[in-house]
C-alpha cells in the first residue's frame, strides 16, 4: 500500500480549481474595490456618470477577466509525496510542496463555501512568515476533495498507509478529547469582553454621538427614550449622575455583546479530537474551521488565564507549532477549559502539565529591587515634588509605589521548574502564564545582564524556541548567575 | 552523557577592530558634520548651542578610537563537538549557545569592508523565532568555512 500513486487518478495535466471559484473569487474582488467605488462615487457625484460608468465597467471587467485567467491557468498536481502548483499568465511558476514539510492542512470553509459544498485548503510549512499566505493554498476545491487530499497527506507524512476512510469515519463516533458546549462558548464570550472595545466606545460615543444621534452618556439621549414616562425623565434630567450611570450600562452591555458575538461565531461547536499523528480542531458558526496539528511539530504548550478566569477555575491552553494560526502565533486548543480538561490534552501527548511540586525555584529576589529603588527614588522625588506642585504630585507618588508592588506580586508568582526533559515556567501576577516546553524543542540559549542587572546579582535566561511570536517569549527574568550557569548545563549539556 | 559547557573563549581576529571601527565611522562621520552645519546655520544663535557638536565629537570620537577594542576584548567564542557559544558585550551581556543540532542552515558571509580586512562571518540559523540568526563575526574566511563544516557534517549525522 505503500507505494500506490495519489489516490484519485489525476490527469496528466494536473487539476484545476472547482469552477466555482469564479463566485467564490468575487468576495475578494469586491473587497478589494473600494478604491474604484469611491472614485465611481466621486465622479457621479460631480456629474461625470459616463465616466464614472465606465471607470467602474472597466474595473469590474478588467477583474473578471483576472479571476478567469487565474483560474484558466491555476492547476495543482497531487502526487505521491509532494503536491505541485503551477500558476501564472505571464510569469509562470511552479511550486512543490513536499509532504514531509507540512505542518498542518487547514480545511476552512466561509459562508459562501458552505452554501456550495465547497472549501479552502491551505497547506502550512512553516516556511519563511512573509510568504504565509501563498504557500499552498487552494482556493476552491470540493470539500470531498479537500478531504481526500488532507487524509492523502497525513498518510504520507506519516510514512504509514492508513484507510483514510476509517480514519475519518472512526472518529467521527470517538468521543472528542475536549469539546465545548454551547454554554461554555457563552461563558468563554464573557471574558471575552474587552476593556479596549469598551473604551473605543466611549470615545466614540463622546465624539460622534451628536452626530449619530446615539450618546448614552447625554440626557438628552435619555430623556427622548423616556419621553413617556413623565415623572422619570424628570428624575434623569435633575440627576446627571444617574445618565452616567445608565450610559454605561448601556455601553458596557454592547461591549459584553461584542465579546459574545466574536466568541460564539468563532467558537461555536468547538471539538478536538486526537487522532494518530496529532491534534485535530474543529469550530466556527458561519465559517468552519478544520485544522490538524502534527504532535510532532508541536513545540510547547502555554496554559494562560486571567485574573476573573482564574477566579472561577478557567484556563486557556495553547500549543505553539511551527505553523501559526493566524495573526495569533499559537494554536488554541481549549479556549475555556478547567485544568484537568487542560492536563488531559497534555496527557494525551504524552507530556505533564506540571512539574513535580518539589522543582519548582523561585526568581532571583534582584528581579524586585532592581525595579524597586529606582521606583522607589521617583515616589521621593514626587512627594517631595508635592510642595511644589501640590497634591497631584502624591497621585503620582502613589502610582510609582503601585508600580513596585505589581514587581513584587510578579516575583511572588514568577518561577521555573526543570523536571525530566520538561522546563515549565510561571510568569505574571494579573495574567498568568505557564510555557511547557520539552528541553529537546530549545533551539538556542541566551544568557544575558548588564551593567545594572549585575548591580543585582543577576541574569535573564531566553529561550529560542520554533513558531509563536516574539511577544510572548520563553524566558526566566531573573536567575543568579551560578543558577543560570546550572540551568544551561542541564538544559543543553546532555 | 554529560558534558560540560566549553569555557575556554576564543578572541576572533584582531582585524576585526578594524572593520568595527571603520563602520562607526560611516555611522558618525555624516551625524558629526550634520550637527556641524547645524551649528553653523542656526546653533550659534544660542547660548549653549556648541554643546550638540561637541557631544557628537565626544561620541564619534570614541566610539571610532575607544569602544572597537573594547568590544572586541569581550567578543569571544568557543566550539565543541555539540555546540556553540558565543559571548559578546559587556554594558550589554548576551552568551549564545546554540546546539549545532539545532542548526537550520549556515551562511558564511563577508561584506566589502570584512573582505579589506580578510574576515569573514559565520550566520548560524536556527528555528528559533527568537534568536533565529546569530552572527559570529570577525574569522578568518578558512577558519569560519571550517566551523561550517563541522556543523553541517553534525547536522548529517542527527538527520540519519
Amino acid at each position: 500500500m505503500t507505494d500506490d500513486p495519489a489516490p484519485a487518478p489525476v490527469e496528466q495535466r494536473g487539476e484545476r480549481l472547482h469552477p466555482l471559484f469564479l463566485l467564490t473569487g468575487l468576495g475578494k474582488v469586491i473587497r478589494g474595490a473600494w478604491g474604484a467605488l469611491a472614485g465611481g462615487a466621486y465622479l457621479a457625484f460631480r456629474g461625470d456618470l459616463t465616466l464614472a460608468v465606465l471607470l467602474l465597467g472597466s474595473f469590474v471587467g478588467f477583474s473578471v477577466a483576472a479571476l478567469v485567467v487565474k483560474w484558466w491557468t491555476f492547476r495543482f498536481h497531487l502526487e505521491r509525496d509532494e503536491l505541485r502548483i503551477d500558476q501564472g499568465l505571464v510569469s509562470r511558476s511552479s511550486r512543490a510542496i513536499p509532504f514531509d514539510r507540512v505542518t498542518d492542512v487547514d480545511i476552512e470553509q466561509g459562508p459562501l463555501h458552505r452554501l456550495l459544498g465547497l472549501a479552502r485548503l491551505r497547506m502550512e510549512t512553516g516556511a519563511s512568515a512573509g510568504a504565509k499566505d501563498q504557500e499552498g493554498t487552494l482556493e476552491t476545491v470540493s470539500l470531498a476533495r479537500a478531504g481526500e487530499i488532507r487524509d492523502h497527506v497525513r498518510a504520507r507524512r506519516r510514512g504509514i498507509a492508513t484507510d483514510p476512510v476509517a480514519e475519518t469515519s472512526g472518529l467521527a463516533e470517538a468521543p472528542p478529547l475536549f469539546a465545548m458546549d454551547m454554554r461554555r462558548v457563552l461563558i468563554a464570550g464573557l471574558f471575552n469582553f474587552s476593556l479596549a472595545i469598551l473604551a473605543v466606545l466611549f470615545g466614540a460615543s463622546q465624539t460622534f454621538g451628536d452626530l449619530i444621534g446615539f450618546d448614552p452618556l447625554s440626557r438628552a439621549f435619555w430623556s427622548g427614550l423616556l419621553a413617556q414616562s413623565a415623572p422619570l425623565q424628570a428624575y434623569v434630567m435633575a440627576h446627571r449622575f444617574v445618565t452616567i450611570v445608565a450610559g454605561s450600562l448601556v455601553l458596557g452591555v454592547i461591549g459584553v455583546g461584542t465579546g459574545l458575538v466574536r466568541t460564539l461565531l468563532r467558537e461555536h461547536g468547538f471539538r478536538l479530537d486526537r487522532t494518530d499523528s496529532g491534534l485535530r480542531r474543529r469550530r466556527g458558526l458561519l465559517t468552519l474551521t478544520d485544522v490538524t496539528i502534527p504532535a510532532r511539530r508541536i513545540q510547547a504548550a502555554i496554559l494562560a488565564t486571567g485574573p476573573i478566569r482564574r477566579a472561577f477555575g478557567w484556563t486557556t491552553l495553547k500549543m505553539q507549532s511551527l505553523a501559526s494560526d493566524g495573526a495569533q502565533g499559537s494554536h488554541v486548543v481549549a479556549p475555556l477549559a478547567r485544568l484537568d480538561e487542560a492536563e488531559r490534552i497534555q496527557h494525551s501527548l504524552g507530556r505533564p502539565l506540571a512539574p513535580h511540586a518539589d522543582h519548582w525555584r523561585g526568581l532571583s529576589f534582584g528581579y524586585v529591587t532592581s525595579m524597586a529603588i529606582p521606583l522607589a527614588l521617583l515616589a521621593l522625588i514626587a512627594t517631595v515634588a508635592t510642595a511644589v506642585v501640590g497634591p497631584v504630585a502624591l497621585l503620582a507618588a502613589a502610582g510609582f509605589t503601585l508600580a513596585a508592588v505589581v514587581r513584587w506580586a510578579e516575583w511572588r508568582h514568577s518561577r521555573y521548574a526543570l523536571d525530566g526533559d520538561m522546563l515549565f515556567i510561571d510568569h505574571g501576577w494579573w495574567r498568568q502564564r505557564r510555557s511547557i516546553l520539552p528541553v529537546a524543542r530549545i533551539q538556542s540559549l541566551d544568557v544575558t545582564d548588564n551593567a545594572w542587572t549585575r548591580l543585582f546579582g543577576f541574569s535573564r535566561i531566553r529561550l529560542g524556541v520554533a513558531g509563536g511570536t516574539l511577544l510572548v517569549p520563553f524566558a526566566i527574568d531573573a536567575i543568579t548567575r551560578d543558577d543560570a550557569r546550572a540551568l544551561r548545563q542541564r538544559l543543553l549539556a546532555r | 552523557m554529560t558534558a560540560t559547557i566549553p569555557d575556554d573563549l576564543q578572541p576572533v581576529e584582531p582585524g576585526y577592530r578594524h572593520v568595527l571601527r571603520l563602520q562607526a565611522a560611516i555611522f558618525w562621520v555624516p551625524l558629526l558634520i550634520g550637527s556641524l552645519v547645524l551649528y553653523h546655520f542656526v546653533l550659534f544663535e544660542f547660548r549653549f548651542g556648541v554643546a550638540l557638536p561637541l557631544v557628537a565629537f565626544l561620541l564619534a570620537f570614541s566610539s571610532v578610537t575607544y569602544a572597537p577594542s573594547r568590544i572586541y576584548r569581550r567578543l569571544g567564542y568557543a566550539l565543541d563537538e555539540r555546540l556553540v557559544r558565543i559571548v559578546r558585550g559587556w554594558l550589554f551581556h548576551t552568551d549564545t549557545i546554540v546546539p549545532f543540532v539545532r542548526v537550520q542552515h549556515i551562511d558564511v558571509t563577508s561584506g566589502p569592508l570584512d573582505k579589506m580586512f580578510g574576515l569573514a562571518n559565520l550566520v548560524v540559523h536556527t528555528a528559533g523565532t527568537h534568536n533565529s540568526v546569530v552572527t559570529l563575526p570577525g574569522l578568518r574566511p578558512d577558519r569560519a568555512a571550517a566551523i561550517r563544516d563541522a556543523i553541517r557534517a553534525e547536522i548529517r549525522a542527527d538527520a540519519e
